[in-house]
């Protein structure tokens, strides 16, 4: 559970901390876009290259944004298995069990393996380097324009930096009620199956109840300050584009730009 | 029988950011069949000391007995389980930690998970309700509609219907009444004389720690600063200026009175010294 760091702000002092929000949610954009682009094996590379020196410019350890990738491990060995009996293009590599298995299969799922790492690894760089109030101020800017057409751009922003906020804390909360149970001698890594059900239930319920408590104090609290969402409310922090930040979106469009003629040559 | 720390470390999120070194070479004897409070400032390491006591948090350098139970850092233990059944950690605020769907179900579930058959269960949690002061009417009711100091108690019945040998309970009077806090602490004074458990309790009230505890533990940054008799840490002033706590009320009292050259040494409650002052006044 310690490990799990997705959505966790890691305060390090980078070139890519100190960008603009707005600019970083852009340029992630952008990169997700470049993601999906079919460009092929050198397509990949380079964005591979590219992400990853994002994640070393970030001073973010490699190896724990790779380690994120764990979990989805059983889910690439399905979806292994579902492309070899479904895809049958390209040259045959080699037969098992009388079962063909095509290049194309094995091709396919290694582009899905490769883009999941490559959007864990942006994501995570987001979220990493930005601090949750700053991502809601980014989010919030780059609504705005939707506002002509009744997009609460505001109430959006602050229902996304709410949930990130309690990400942590809901982790916490779980590993505290874990430890509470297992003290209750829930046993979730070995036991009967039967007993596991019962233990993820003694972890469930606690979890939803303090969830829907949580929930209620921050609305009260939110309100006694006398929050009210569709006011017009004036900012102490400013957020200012700088050239760089100008200069890391064009090389996004570009980066898409690239990936769109690797993929019509190829 | 005993419980002993040697020399143990523990850092948490090693090799991240947020490393953190919670407990230093903590060596450290708990005296069994007795009740040791573990005072300190917030943060100092009592949280993360208990939590060593069921295997909850494995050292990250040192050994760690409890009874016939050894654990050695980064040795893989076995057998918690065992270790969990002897050593019921109450946490702080264990109310979070009820889930089912009526109190009788939720203090058998511990017991069940010891491998306690049904039946007996109940019978173990009926006798455990009864031991923290709720009446068996309580029993078919939900955990949740209760109030918060009764939540309390039938968490606590829980950790106690496992029928452990040592009780460890962080903060257990943390949010509660004074009345129900003083209930709280005789409870546990009475689950050691009467019961023979060894409790350990992480508090912040010096009047409960002379009050109803024979050892006590101080913590400071992660170390263990003392570990001596109840008595001896009253008496020695130097270390409570040290720590800056304030001493309870009657020590403070009969500090106050010697300082008026009445001599009450020999009287422990707020009776006796009254005798004594209107003895003297006379």
């Amino acid at each position: 559970m310690a490990s799990f760091t997705l959505g966790k702000y890691l305060p390090y002092n980078s070139l890519i901390h100190k960008m603009d929000p707005r600019a970083k949610i852009i340029v992630m954009m952008l990169l997700l876009c470049a993601i999906f682009i079919p460009a092929g094996f050198i397509g990949y590379g380079i964005l591979v290259v590219i992400v990853t020196s994002i994640v070393l410019v970030s001073k973010l350890n490699l190896k724990f944004v790779v380690n994120s990738m764990k979990p989805m491990m059983f889910m690439l060995v399905f979806l292994l298995i579902i492309n070899i009996l479904v895809i049958k293009t390209g040259p045959i590599l080699f037969s098992l069990f009388s079962l063909d298995i095509y290049l194309d299969a094995i091709m396919q799922t290694f582009y899905i393996a490769i883009r999941l790492l490559l959007m864990i690894m942006i994501t995570t760089c987001l979220t990493a380097t930005t601090k949750p109030l700053e991502l809601t101020l980014g989010i919030e800017d780059l609504l705005k324009p939707l506002k002509v057409v009744k997009v609460p751009a505001h109430e959006i922003a602050m229902m996304i930096s709410i949930a990130l906020r309690f990400i942590p804390t809901l982790i916490e909360e779980t590993e505290r009620i874990m430890k509470a149970q297992a003290s209750r001698g829930v046993d979730l890594q070995e036991g009967k199956i039967k007993e596991k059900i019962g233990g993820i239930l003694s972890l469930i319920v606690p979890l939803f109840v303090s969830s829907f408590q949580r929930a209620e104090e921050l609305a009260f609290a939110m309100e006694a300050r006398g929050y009210s969402p569709g006011e017009i409310r004036t900012r102490y922090k400013q957020l200012h584009m700088k050239y760089g930040d100008y200069l890391a979106i064009v090389f996004g469009v570009l980066l898409n730009i690239v990936m769109l003629t690797l993929s019509m040559v190829f | 029988m005993s419980i002993e720390f040697k020399k143990i470390d523990y850092t948490y999120s090693v090799n991240t950011p947020f490393q953190f070194v919670a407990l230093k070479q903590i060596d450290l004897n708990i005296e069994m069949n007795k009740v040791t409070a573990i005072i300190g400032a917030t943060g100092s390491g009592k949280s993360t000391l208990v939590q060593h006591l069921n295997g909850l948090i494995l050292p990250t350098s040192g050994q760690l007995i409890v009874n016939d139970f050894v654990i050695n850092a980064n040795v893989k233990v076995r057998n918690l389980k065992s270790l969990r059944k002897n050593v019921g950690l109450v946490f702080q605020f264990p109310e979070y930690q009820l889930f089912e769907e009526s109190i009788i179900k939720d203090i058998a579930f511990g017991p069940k998970n010891f491998g306690v058959p049904e039946d007996e269960a109940n019978k173990i949690a009926k006798a455990s309700l009864k031991l923290v002061g709720l009446d068996e009417s309580y029993l078919e009711k939900s955990p949740l509609d209760l109030s918060g100091g009764q939540k309390r108690r039938v968490a606590i019945a829980g950790i106690l219907a496992m029928e452990p040998d040592v009780l460890v309970l962080d903060e257990p009077t943390a949010g509660l009444d004074p009345q129900g806090a003083k209930q709280m602490m005789e409870l546990f004074k009475k689950l050691n004389t009467v019961h023979n458990k060894t409790v350990l309790l992480v508090t912040h009230d010096m009047e409960h720690v002379y009050n109803y505890c024979d050892n006590v533990v101080v913590m400071k940054k992660g170390e263990v600063f003392l570990n001596s008799s109840v008595n001896t840490f009253f008496e020695n002033t130097t270390y409570l200026d040290e720590l800056n706590i304030l001493a309870p009320n009657i020590i403070r009292l009969k500090n106050m009175l010697k300082n008026h050259n009445i001599d009450v040494s020999g009287c422990d409650d707020i009776h006796s010294i009254c005798d004594k002052i209107v003895k003297e006044l006379k």
